[in-house]
Parts: structure tokens; C-alpha cells; sequence
């Protein structure tokens, strides 16, 4: 009996096993252990490539919409040129937009269908397609206005005329899309561990490594600018923001600078320092450098922070929501 | 356990400033990740559950059978899985209770929210636990003393069993299944506004329900085969192994039979998943789930195809049956294409020189294999392949057919009464699909010329319902069978199977319709056939007997692999059906913002899910081994007549199988 029991109980293993690879080549071969939080898109920044990164995340378009052969889903009219009318949506918006001004009575431009079959899809359905798509402003998805307002342009930039300024969301969709998701406050898709973050910030090895540039208390460079006490005058979006999109808006004082030496040397940073002979520069790295005046060939402003923009990349979600975590005990 | 605990008490620092100040959202697991935690008890409470909720519904068949049939044999088998259940129903128990308290103490704030819905549900389903532990009680150790005259009422004891299960599973299934997809909740404000009934009665309450409730019985059935098969090949005796193969063979004829309608099951619950939230049917089928489903298919396959082995290894013990078993090789390519075409995915991530050296993103041909219709049409053609196999088994060992006059106007009456019933589940889906309005699919009316294909082959199947009725009457059934089995797979599988394709194109929405017609069209085939069968073979010539014990070691290995892969598919499941919440503990109106709401990649979920298998395995080796103690401190002479049965079966002439026609 008890030779019977070890075969089977082999066997199960073994089995088990086998399953658990299977598990482990899936996650290899579809590539989801890269998956991240969503970018944030602030309303200034509506691109299609900003709507594409909707349309093929947050917003789950593509559980429903192909674009020519790229996913494949069928439940809905695939936005590419092999869709109806042979035509991507960008152009066939117009076609329909003319077909809607016919049977409403009103104008109706190719924004105006596109905006309309997102936030009432239900009221002009393609032909051959079931009424069911839901409205992405609602819960579960709950895309944020500036979201949707990406995701036409996306759509418009699909065999259309991009027009960011034409797109106009019908009045009350905001107030309306914050109703049941808790308003416009960013909230934090984990709750983060704040050690775990103040060893990211510190430690010069690991992704972050924010105290390069970054002071806290005594600890931390001079680069940027210091963060003791930044969650008592920042909100959490803002503190989000300056992670995710470091040139959106930068501090005074910490406007970055590009000098070109005569060896033809480009050097990026923050002016640290300046007299008549030398210039101090603190650099993306937290180096800082003293350049020669008589060294320099060319001096201008530069619209870009020197903090480096891939974050969103580099830190996982975890590691993101540990940092936050740290940050907001800044108080 | 306590001793562990002691230490892990002492060792916790004091409260975080949260849980002092006010009431927390989350709680950690002793510093872990509680949803780890939550999921590993969950997933072990449920298949505990359907253990004990799947073998009673056999159980008591079993014992009914021997109830009428007047053959003990049945009810010792009965009550032998019966013993499995009395001491699973605790451990049962116990994980249930450190659910709720786990639940309660990591996930205050859904508590909270769930227990203001349903809390008048937590008495009735307490009371009804007391109802089900009594009654099993009662059902098992009044086993011995209600017989007699007294048996109806321990048979009567085994339903109600069942009915206070049943009822006990819908409960339960009400709470899991409003979480996928709540009701009564007003959209504005996201605040529930309806009534206790209204949120039991969500829309995914009785798909649920119908598909665990088969799942439970196949869950059982291949649970019960594996411990058969381990007692099996630790046999000491000749009549020990034979008594074990029958219950083995007993095991593996539920656990299939429950298995063929549970894809169905699956479909109609996956189309109400669909129904109720587009946006969850999507991210299932298109989604991050979409690879759980292929690992599903599998999983399923595996079960099919081990299923058939042991069936074909058991054709091996009747003689006679070797006049069949060439059949077996075409039997196996057909189930090996359709698994391969179930197991198709339409979309593999692809480089750009992949994608140059296939053509494109898809592969010319197999593209088409990984849509649902071919799905479908391969699902079906598994499911008949399965019957057909079974069908091969049962004749084993008959030879001529006794004349159908001879059954009498029973048999005639039997025989109508199938085709009443056959013909009267396809006229009506027939007559459905013909007056259905293209507008509720949202179709054009010109698309309304697509639903006519469907509904002629539906009337198509009645015809032959009728053509093989006559035939079956005239003494041709084998040749009636042959041919419904015929037009079926020709109707159901190839013609609908391709049709599909144009319906997709042209008519995308009708697809679910054309599913259940090709559904219904392979259930009527399994229910005529089988009522053809039972007639054609009831007093046949038996050409050889059944060795009952005389299974090779290998077939026993099938059955560990049928329990073992459904085991791993119901942690797979059970992943799927949680995880389409994302990160929501009620989709769409309780969002979980704890730490650990996040989607799992597929290698946690294996590492995860093959953990909780090998847990629960070990649990129920253990659970069975402690109910194994009682038989031997009473000796095993108590059941030991069971043994005596199947053993006889060893002798020439005494050869049947338990049961009419040899088969259970």
C-alpha cells in the first residue's frame, strides 16, 4: 500500500509540476509580467499617441476593437482600413458623421460622431454589431475625461485629421465621471509600504535612487529641489505628476540650462552656482561640475528637467507605490 | 497550531496607528499578503466543498440503484463513499469558518459591505448547515438500522441530503456571484438600493450555480476514481482489486458523465459573465484571461482524453470486446484533432520577423481554429467521440439482441417516450431560432434569413429522430444509432461547425444561438442513443464476462491523472472566475484598493494554484486515511461482502458488470 501511495503521490507531483511551467513559459511568452500602472495623462498633454496607450490599456479597447491586424478582437468594428467601409475610423468618422446629421437633423462633424460613439455608443451602432459596448467613463473602466478626450484623438489620427482643439466633451461628462469613482482625487492603486520607499530613495544602488539629486532632512544632493516636508504643501497628484512628468512644471530655481563648450562638450543640468570665471552645474546624475566660463560656447534655457522622465519605466508599480508612500510621510 | 500562533502574536509590534485610530480597510496577515491568504483557504473551502456537496448526489444514485435492484453490492459502494464524505464534511467545515474569520479580519470594509446586502442569508445558511450535518449524520451512521422496510426512509434521508446541499451551494453561489455582478444598485450613486432578493437573484446566480453543480459531481466522481486506484494497486487480495476497479470504474462513469455537459455549462455561464458586464466577458476571453483559458482547454482535454484511455483499458478485462477495439485508433485521432483545435489560440505575441515569416499576425489556416465556432464544433465532436466510446464499452460483452417486441409495450413506451422528449427540445428551439426578431440581437431584418439554417437542421434531427425510432422498432437499432450519431456530428459539428464562420461575418451576434442549436442537436444525440441503447441491450446475449481487477497498473496512473488535472482546473477556475474582478471586491462598486489588487501573471497563478492542489491532496489523503481507521479497527468483513460481487464476476458465466446491461 504504501509503495501505491509514494507512485501516485509522484505522480500528482509531477503532474503539478508540469502545470506550474506551463504557468511559467505563459508568463515568458505574453510578456505580462511588464505590465505597469497606466500613464497619467494631464489635460495639457491630449496626443494620440497619449489615446493610443489608452486604447490599448486602461481603456480595454482592444478586448473589443482590432486596429487593421493588430489584436484581434471581432466583438467590434475593427478600426483599421479592414473595417467597415473599408476605411480606418479617422476617415470612415466622416462618412458616418453625414449619416447621423441626416437622421438627427443636426450638424454633425467626424469629432462629434467619434465623441458621441464613445460616451453614447449605444446611439448610433454599426450595423451587424450588438449594442453592448459600455460607456468607458463609467465603472469598471472609468477612464478620466482627458483620457477620452485622448483616445479620439487616437482614433482621429487613424486614417484622419488629428484636431485635439475640435474635440469638446458634451457639459457635465466631468461631473458625471466622477460621480461613483470618488471625484478627481488621485488615489494610489496599492497601498505602499513607506520603508521599503525611504530605501529606495536612499539608496544610490537601486531604481530610484532619488536622494542623488534630492534632500531630505540632511541626507540627499542639492540637484533638485529638497523634498523635506513636500507632502505638507503638495497634494499626492501633483507629488505623482512631478515622478511621471518631471518637465511638466519645475521649481523655481531648478530651471535646467544646456552649455555647449568649445570641445564641443554638451553639458545638461542646473546652474548650482555662478561667479565671473565659473559656472556650477548639477547634473541628471547628481555630479556636479564646474565649467570654465572662457569654456563656453553657447548657454541656453532648456523646456526639459534634467530628472529623468522614465520612471513610469524603470520602478515597478510596487516600487512606485512604495515611494509615494515614503514621500507622503514628508509632512 | 496554537503553539505557532503563540509566538506569532507575541512577535507582531504594536498596532499600527491606523488600526488604534479608527477602523481599517485592510489588515495584513502577520506582515504577509492577505489576499494570498484569502485565496489559498478560499480555494481549499471550495474544493472541500464540492466533495462533500458531489458525492452525495452519487452516493445516493448508487444507493437507489441497490435499493431497486435489490443488489447489495450498490449499497456498500454506496455507503463506502459515504465514509469519504462523513470525514471530509468537517475539514469542510473547518476551512469555511477560517474563511469567514480571515475574511473578517484582513477585509473589514467588504465585510462590512457584503454583510449589510446579505446577513439575513448568514442565518438561514447556518441553519442550513445545521440541517445538512445532522442529516448526514443520520444518512451514515443509519446506515446499518434502516433497512427493511426502513430503507426507503435512509434513501429518503440520502435527498434530503442533497436538497440541503443544493441549497446550502446556492447560498453561497449568491455572495460569490454578486461580486461578479451586483444587482440592485443605483448606477448614480453606486449605493445598494434593492432588496436582500434582488442581490441573490443577480444575473449570474443560477449559470453559477448550474455549472458548479455539475462540476461538484465530476469533482467527486474522479476523486472517488483516484482513491479506488490507490486502494487498487495497494490491493493485497484478488477480491480486494476487484472490488476496487469496480469502484474505480464507478468513479471515472460519473466523473465523465458529468464532465460531458459541463462545457456547455461553462459556455452559458461564460455568456452571461458577457452578459451582465461586456467589459469582464472581454477581459475573460480577450483579455489577461485569455491564456487561463487555454491552459483550461488543456486541463479539459486531458480529462477527455484520460477518460476514453481508462475506458478503453477497461475494454481490455470484458471479453468480447476485442471485436471493437479497432475502432479505438479512429476514436483517438478524432479526440487528438479537436483537442488540438480547442487548443488553439487565434493570437500569439509575435516579432516583426515572426510576424514576416508566418505572413502576417495570424497563421493562414490556423487562424480559423482559433475562433469560437471551430471551438464549438470541436467541443462537440470531443463530447460525441466520449459517448460513442462509452457506447463501445457498455456492448463490450453482448452479443445478439433479443427482438424489440419482446420488451414489450414497457419498451415501446420507454422508447416514445425518449423521442417525445427529443423531438419536443428540438422542435422547440427550431421553432425559436425561426421566429426569432433580428432587432433583439440588434441585427438588421434582412439577417433574420441566417437563423434558417440552423432551424431546418434542428427539424432535420426530428426527422431522424422519427427514421431511427422505426428503425430501432424493426430490430436495426445498432444501424439507428450509427445513423443518429451520423447526422448529428454531420449537422452539429461540419455544417454548423463552418457555418459559424459565415455567421461571424455576416450576423456576429446570432453565434450564441447557433451554439446552443449545435449543443442541443449533441444532447438530443446522447439522450436517444442512450434510450436506443437501454432497450437494445437489455437481456442481450452475454458473449464473455467481465475480470473485474484485471486493469493494468497504467490505467489506475489514468485515474490519478483525472483527479489531479480536475483539481488543478477548478484552482484554475477558481482563478479566473475571481480574478475577472480585477480590482474591484464588487465590479464595478467596491473598488479594492488594498495593496494586493493587482491581476497575478500566469506563473504566480500556477505557482499558487499548484501549491493549494498539492495541499489539498495531501489534506484528502489524510482525511481518507483517518476514515480508513474505523474499518480497521471493525475489520474490513463489514464490507467485505461488497468484495464478494465483482469477484464472482471473475467465474465464466457470471460476467456481468453490476447492473442492467452490465454497466452501473
Amino acid at each position: 500500500m504504501r509503495r501505491a501511495f509514494l507512485g501516485a503521490v509522484i505522480f500528482a507531483v509531477v503532474l503539478v509540476l508540469v502545470f506550474v511551467w506551463i504557468g511559467e513559459v505563459i508568463t515568458r511568452v505574453s510578456g505580462e509580467a511588464g505590465r505597469g500602472a497606466p500613464a497619467v495623462i494631464a489635460p495639457g498633454d491630449i496626443t494620440p499617441e497619449a489615446g493610443e496607450t489608452v486604447f490599448w490599456g486602461k481603456g480595454k479597447c482592444y478586448t473589443c476593437h482590432a486596429v487593421g491586424s493588430r489584436g484581434n478582437s471581432i466583438r467590434g468594428p475593427n478600426q483599421g482600413e479592414t473595417g467597415p467601409l473599408a476605411m480606418a475610423i479617422g476617415a470612415r468618422a466622416s462618412e458616418r458623421a453625414r449619416e447621423r446629421a441626416q437622421a438627427t437633423g443636426k450638424p454633425f462633424t467626424a469629432t462629434d460622431y467619434l465623441v458621441e460613439s464613445l460616451l453614447d455608443p449605444g446611439a448610433y451602432v454599426v450595423e451587424g454589431y450588438k449594442n453592448e459596448m459600455p460607456n468607458p467613463l463609467r465603472p469598471p473602466i472609468s477612464l478620466k475625461p482627458e483620457e477620452v478626450t485622448a483616445a479620439v484623438a487616437y482614433l482621429q489620427s487613424l486614417g484622419g485629421t488629428v484636431d485635439v482643439a475640435a474635440i469638446k466633451l458634451p457639459p457635465g461628462v466631468e461631473a458625471a465621471a466622477r460621480a461613483g469613482v470618488g471625484g478627481d482625487e488621485w488615489r494610489p492603486y496599492l497601498s505602499g509600504d513607506p520603508k521599503k520607499g525611504e530605501d529606495l530613495f536612499f539608496d544610490p544602488e537601486s531604481n530610484a535612487a532619488c536622494a542623488k539629486c534630492h534632500r531630505v532632512k540632511d541626507k540627499g544632493g542639492d540637484v533638485g529641489p529638497e523634498l523635506t516636508g513636500v507632502a505638507g504643501v503638495r497634494d499626492l497628484k501633483f507629488i505623482v505628476e512631478s515622478i511621471l512628468e518631471p518637465s511638466k512644471v519645475i521649481a523655481s530655481g531648478f530651471e535646467p540650462i544646456l552649455i555647449i563648450t568649445k570641445a564641443d562638450q554638451y553639458i545638461t543640468g542646473v546652474v548650482k552656482g555662478e561667479d565671473g570665471s565659473t559656472i556650477v552645474v548639477g547634473d541628471s546624475q547628481g555630479r556636479v561640475l564646474t565649467v570654465p566660463k572662457d569654456q563656453i560656447k553657447q548657454r541656453a534655457p532648456q523646456a526639459t528637467s534634467v530628472m529623468p522622465e522614465n520612471f513610469g519605466e524603470i520602478l515597478t508599480v510596487e516600487e512606485f507605490h512604495d515611494l509615494l508612500a515614503f514621500l507622503q510621510t514628508l509632512k | 497550531m496554537v503553539a505557532l500562533a503563540a509566538p506569532a502574536l507575541a512577535a507582531q509590534s504594536p498596532a499600527p496607528a491606523a488600526l488604534v485610530e479608527g477602523p481599517a480597510d485592510y489588515r495584513g496577515f502577520f506582515g504577509g499578503n492577505s489576499r494570498l491568504i484569502i485565496w489559498i483557504v478560499a480555494q481549499l473551502h471550495l474544493m472541500f466543498g464540492a466533495f462533500v456537496l458531489g458525492v452525495p448526489i452519487f452516493a445516493s444514485i448508487v444507493e437507489i440503484i441497490g435499493w431497486r435492484s435489490g443488489d447489495s453490492r450498490y449499497d456498500h459502494l454506496a455507503h463506502e463513499f459515504t465514509a469519504l464524505l462523513s470525514a471530509a464534511f468537517s475539514t469542510t467545515a473547518a476551512f469555511g469558518g477560517l474563511l469567514v474569520f480571515a475574511l473578517i479580519g484582513l477585509y473589514p470594509k467588504f465585510m462590512s459591505f457584503l454583510t449589510s446586502i446579505f446577513h439575513t442569508t448568514y442565518y438561514i445558511y447556518a441553519l442550513l448547515f445545521f440541517a445538512e450535518g445532522f442529516t448526514l449524520y443520520l444518512y451514515y451512521y443509519g446506515w446499518g438500522r434502516m433497512v427493511g422496510r426502513w430503507k426507503g426512509l435512509h434513501v429518503f434521508l440520502g435527498i434530503l441530503l442533497n436538497v440541503w446541499g443544493t441549497v446550502l451551494m446556492l447560498l453561497a453561489n449568491a455572495w460569490a456571484s454578486y461580486m461578479m455582478a451586483p444587482s440592485g444598485i443605483d448606477k448614480e450613486t453606486l449605493r445598494f438600493v434593492g432588496t436582500t432578493w434582488q442581490a441573490v437573484a443577480n444575473p449570474l446566480w443560477i449559470p453559477l450555480a448550474i455549472h458548479r453543480f455539475i462540476a461538484n459531481i465530476a469533482f467527486g466522481g474522479f476523486i472517488v476514481g483516484a482513491y479506488a486506484a490507490i486502494r487498487f494497486l495497494g490491493a493485497r487480495s484478488e477480491a480486494e482489486r476487484a472490488h476496487y476497479d469496480w469502484m474505480g470504474y464507478v468513479g471515472n462513469f460519473v466523473g465523465l458523465a458529468a464532465l460531458i455537459p459541463l462545457p456547455f455549462a461553462g459556455y452559458y455561464l461564460g455568456r452571461e459573465v458577457y452578459s451582465a458586464s461586456p467589459v469582464m466577458g472581454n477581459n475573460m476571453m480577450g483579455g489577461a484571461f485569455s491564456w487561463s483559458f487555454i491552459i483550461q482547454a488543456a486541463l479539459i482535454g486531458m480529462l477527455f482524453i484520460g477518460g476514453n484511455y481508462y475506458l478503453w483499458a477497461g475494454m481490455g478485462r470484458i471479453s468480447g470486446a476485442e471485436r471493437y477495439r479497432p475502432y479505438i485508433k479512429y476514436i483517438n485521432v478524432i479526440l487528438l484533432i479537436s483537442f488540438a483545435v480547442w487548443l488553439t489560440p487565434r493570437n500569439t505575441p509575435l516579432t516583426g520577423e515572426e510576424q514576416i515569416l508566418l505572413g502576417g499576425q495570424f497563421h493562414p489556416l490556423l487562424k480559423y481554429f482559433g475562433l469560437m465556432s471551430a471551438k464549438n464544433a470541436a467541443v462537440n465532436f470531443i463530447i460525441l467521440s466520449t459517448f460513442f466510446s462509452f457506447l463501445l464499452y457498455r456492448r463490450g460483452n453482448k452479443g445478439r439482441t433479443r427482438p424489440f417486441a419482446e420488451h414489450g409495450p414497457g419498451g415501446k413506451l420507454a422508447l416514445a417516450l425518449a423521442a417525445a422528449v427529443s423531438i419536443g427540445v428540438l422542435l422547440w428551439y427550431a421553432r425559436s431560432l425561426l421566429t426569432l426578431d433580428p432587432k433583439t440581437l440588434d441585427l438588421s431584418p434582412d439577417r433574420a434569413r441566417y437563423f434558417a439554417l440552423p432551424a431546418y437542421l434542428l427539424l432535420g434531427q426530428i426527422g431522424m429522430v422519427l427514421l431511427t425510432g422505426l428503425l430501432t422498432l424493426r430490430d436495426l437499432g445498432k444501424l439507428a444509432q450509427a445513423l443518429f450519431f451520423a447526422s448529428t456530428t454531420l449537422a452539429s459539428v461540419f455544417v454548423l461547425g463552418v457555418y459559424g464562420f459565415v455567421i461571424m461575418e455576416k450576423a456576429n451576434p446570432f453565434l450564441r444561438n447557433l451554439a446552443v442549436a449545435q449543443w442541443l442537436m449533441v444532447m438530443v444525440c446522447l439522450l436517444w442513443n442512450a434510450a436506443i441503447d437501454l432497450l437494445l441491450f437489455r437481456g442481450a446475449e452475454t458473449v464473455g464476462g467481465i475480470r473485474w481487477g484485471k486493469m493494468a497498473a497504467r490505467s489506475q496512473y489514468a485515474l490519478i491523472l483525472l483527479c489531479v488535472s480536475i483539481v488543478m482546473l477548478m484552482g484554475l477556475m477558481g482563478f479566473i472566475r475571481s480574478g475577472l474582478r480585477e480590482d474591484w471586491h464588487v465590479y464595478g462598486v467596491l473598488q479594492d484598493t488594498s495593496q494586493w489588487a493587482w491581476t497575478p501573471t500566469h506563473a504566480y497563478m500556477a505557482r499558487v494554484v499548484g501549491g493549494i492542489v498539492l495541499l489539498f491532496l495531501g489534506l484528502v489523503a489524510f482525511v481518507f486515511w483517518l476514515a480508513g481507521l474505523g474499518e480497521k479497527e471493525e475489520g474490513i468483513g463489514r464490507v467485505a461482502p461488497a468484495y464478494d460481487a465483482p469477484a464472482a464476476a471473475l467465474t465464466p458465466g457470471g460476467g456481468d458488470p453490476p447492473g442492467e446491461g452490465g454497466s452501473p
